[in-house]
């Protein structure tokens, strides 16, 4: 829909610039690394282009990732020890996936909100994104847990084929959101559902569900995310990822999702997500102090929202 | 009052949007001191008139006279300056503020203190106190706007009009909301008004009220002006004839079957403030019609009947089977369909293209394990368009652009994919032309005689007398009769929906 083409090529001649003027930028291992670096807020962003595509919001999922990452520690740590003695793997697996169906509860409770009692996203998700934080503080009392083994690592830190891990998780992420989004009876009614909710609903659709099922699926992928996070760390520790759903929300942006909801791709947001990337990544590269690199990540998105809304006004006369 | 009466007059006032002409050379006049109605059907360019002399909307052609003066009203605040001020039906009070604050708001009177301008609170309830006194109304001017009943409101309403010294007051239905005896009271102010030389525009559905109210009927319809006649010479049937013009009946196709079977019962149907005790029956293939005016709880009880908004008693039986409609989709899957008033929001997503919005009520059908294919969607698109003769040049492109009629196709062609077996099409042929209205009847003959009921609910009474087997007339919620078309006439017909006999 938008702006078709455009980001991408801006992204190939950003990669070219950076391919002369920054040494190391264009070795196999340096973009291997830029894919590992969005890996874990790129699993999100996915699930949160959904999210703004129906219409809503998520801004706990930053909470929510600090809050996957200590449950499972804290759960596996139980499991290991004082609860039951069950064998390390086990206790492990089993504790990802207590935290992937907490989180999609999770998720699907900002739906309930928003659906049964007229709570926008925006305020729930704002609340979880307290109460989320200090859930996570509760559990590991403030601390670090580290209940991990060493091959725990994997997840977040391992290769597959000379492919990292977490950005194999990435890209499988991504297909399974872009078949569902656009080839699915459930994406279709995603966008009906941004892009007119009463309409959607006079066509039978069922709005509430659709729209928990969003917010379920991205508070998941958060929650599968801070998995990711505590393997790379080797902890739960409640003060990771914070401001993490800016950074994702403006790569969905960045992607061409309009904040109003209705429009916005998947693979957008993969450009959007990658654009970012290799933008930090360059300018680390370049020697660019980290106070820069903040000032120049919200003149981007900054820039994105003005072109996405000059599009709809040109689209508009 | 000694200052002559002030007048309004247009010449060949014309507004075209794309693809259709709203106001078509209109040339009228309307002096002060009179009580002018302007009556016209819905669609029929009254809405667009007023907004013209609003400054709400510009003109494409044309131009408009004050006290004989050509005045450009490029918007509200122009019009406003030039002594033009509209009343709307909805009312536009701050709740929250007081009956004075709301009379004078944005113009509140200042004193200095030490040299800075604060409001003269005083001055502002003597003022509005005033105006108040002026219409002849009491009402306590430190009250918040939001208490009031909805008359007195129409009466703070009409003071924030008169605070403006207006030259033209402009009332749109301002009775809708109002009961008997506060209509009674409107009039008196408005009579009132009148003999200070206001020119006074006042536009209404209710007929009966003309005699009361009216020195002056003018009639529009389709855009066009009519003609003004002075009341002693409106008959209802004049009115009437005024309002529809000649009316053909159009030939109804011979072949459309007699429908014996009954599909649908609708039992002592009810939604509070709404519609009250609605029974009747729909047999298979059926075209029942109904008429009544907008407020009369038509729109209602589809959408009751569809599940879009929860009755309070009563029930369905659709082919035997006890239903309760709760939800648009469990009413869909039982094969009740509804294309609604507003397509624009509520029977299509704009954004989203006319294949996938043709798609949109089908999609567990068109899938396959919830996977959609291009192939299967491509299918359906296709015989949609061929059937229903949507003229589009690419179904990818956003279904918004393209026109009303074809728009309306789309609606339709969406509920056509789940196999319907009861259709309720609210409003189908409003704001489209000619041709697609005769398309938007065959559609729906055919529908007929492929067995599938459809309710039909219209403003255009004529086209009910025309596609219907059978009207039913609704008023304040019940409905009060169950005609043929071919035995009531178009005047009886509005009469009734009226309530006044010819």
């Amino acid at each position: 829909m938008f702006r078709h083409g455009i980001l991408e090529a801006i992204l190939v001649v950003l990669c070219i610039v950076l391919a002369f003027t920054a040494s190391g930028f264009l070795t196999p291992d340096n973009l291997l690394n830029v894919l590992r670096n969005v890996s874990m807020q790129g699993v999100i962003a996915f699930g949160m282009t959904m999210v703004i595509v129906a219409g809503e919001i998520d801004l706990s999922v930053g909470s929510a990732v600090a809050f996957g990452g200590c449950l499972t520690a804290f759960l596996t740590q139980k499991l290991t020890g004082e609860w039951l003695a069950l064998p390390m793997p086990l206790a492990i697996s089993i504790s990802i996936v207590i935290t992937l169906i907490v989180g999609y509860f999770v998720g699907t409770f900002t739906g309930l909100m928003r659906t049964r009692y007229q709570v926008p996203s925006f305020i729930t998700t704002l609340a979880l994104m307290t109460g989320l934080s200090g859930a996570a503080e509760l559990i590991t009392n403030g601390f670090p847990l580290t209940p991990f083994p060493s091959w725990y690592n994997y997840i977040g830190g391992g290769y597959l084929a000379g492919i990292p891990f977490p950005a194999l998780i990435f890209l499988l992420t991504f297909i399974v959101l872009q078949v569902l989004m656009n080839h699915t009876a459930f994406g279709r009614s995603v966008y009906a559902v941004g892009g007119n909710a009463e309409a959607a609903r006079l066509s039978g659709i069922n709005v509430p569900r659709v729209k928990s099922m969003v917010l379920g699926i991205t508070a998941l992928l958060a929650a599968l995310s801070g998995v990711m996070v505590s393997s790379e760390i080797m902890s739960g520790t409640p003060t990771t990822a914070k401001g993490w759903e800016l950074d994702v929300i403006a790569a969905v942006i960045i992607g061409g999702t309009s904040l109003m909801g209705g429009v916005g791709r998947i693979w957008g947001t993969m450009v959007g997500v990658i654009f970012l990337g290799v933008i930090m990544n360059g300018m680390t590269l370049l020697n660019v102090s980290e106070y820069w690199q903040h000032v120049v990540r919200g003149a981007i998105i900054l820039v994105a929202v003005l072109l996405n809304l000059l599009q709809k006004e040109n689209s508009k006369s | 009052m000694t200052t002559p009466p002030h007048s309004l007059q247009t010449i060949s006032l014309r507004k075209e949007y794309p693809g259709t002409v709203a106001l078509n050379d209109v040339s009228v006049a309307f002096t002060g001191g009179k009580i002018h109605a302007l009556i016209g059907k819905n669609g029929a360019g009254k809405s667009t008139l007023v907004k013209i002399i609003a400054g709400a909307t510009r003109p494409t052609g044309g131009s408009i006279l004050i006290d004989g003066k050509e005045a450009v009203l490029r918007s509200p605040h122009d019009a406003l300056q030039r002594g033009i001020v509209a009343v709307h039906q909805e009312l536009s009070l701050v709740p929250e503020l007081s009956v004075a604050e709301n009379i004078l708001l944005g113009r509140l009177p200042e004193k200095k203190i030490l040299g800075q301008s604060v409001i003269d609170w005083g001055a502002v309830f003597a003022r509005a106190g005033e105006i108040l006194r002026g219409l002849g109304v009491t009402i306590d001017v430190h009250a918040p706007a939001g208490m009031l009943g909805v008359a007195q409101q129409q009466s703070v309403e009409i003071a924030k009009a008169m605070s403006y010294n207006p030259s033209i007051l402009i009332l749109d239905e301002p009775t809708s909301a109002l009961a008997q005896h506060e209509t009674e009271r409107l009039f008196a102010i408005l009579k009132t008004l009148s003999t200070s030389g206001v020119v006074l525009l006042y536009i209404t559905h209710r007929l009966q009220e003309l005699k009361e109210i009216a020195d002056t009927v003018t009639a529009l319809r389709n855009g066009s002006l009519v003609g003004t006649i002075g009341i002693a010479e409106a008959t209802p049937s004049t009115i009437v004839h005024m309002m529809f013009g000649e009316t053909v009946q159009r030939a109804r196709p011979t072949d459309l079957p007699a429908p014996t079977d009954p599909f649908l019962e609708v039992r002592s149907f009810s939604r509070r403030g709404a519609f009250q005790d609605v029974s009747f029956t729909l047999k298979r293939g059926e075209v029942l019609g109904i008429a009544g005016l907008l407020g009369s709880g038509r729109t209602e009880l589809l959408r009751a009947i569809f599940g879009a908004d929860p009755a309070d008693g009563g029930e369905l039986v659709i082919d035997g089977q006890h239903v309760k409609p709760e939800r648009p989709e469990q009413m869909r899957d039982l094969g009740v369909a509804l294309t609604p008033e507003n397509r624009k929001d509520q029977g299509l997503v704009q954004l989203l293209s006319t294949r996938v919005n043709l798609c949109l009520a089908s999609l567990s059908r068109a899938a396959s394990r919830g996977f959609l294919t291009a192939d299967r969607e491509d299918v359906v698109v296709r015989k949609n368009v061929r059937e229903l003769d949507i003229t589009v040049a690419n179904t990818n492109a956003p279904v918004a652009f393209l026109s009303g009629g074809n728009q309306q196709k789309v609606v339709v062609g969406k509920w056509l994919n789940t196999n319907p077996r009861l259709v309720l099409l609210d409003e189908p042929t409003r704001g489209i032309d000619v041709q697609a209205k005769q398309q938007m009847f065959q559609i729906i003959w055919d529908m007929s005689r492929r067995g599938i009921g459809c309710i039909v609910v219209s403003s255009e009474l004529e086209e009910l007398l025309d596609i219907c087997h059978r009207i039913l007339i609704m008023r304040q919620g019940r409905i009060i009769g169950d005609v043929r078309p071919g035995e009531i006439t178009l005047e009886n017909l509005f009469a009734v929906c009226m309530k006044e006999e010819v």
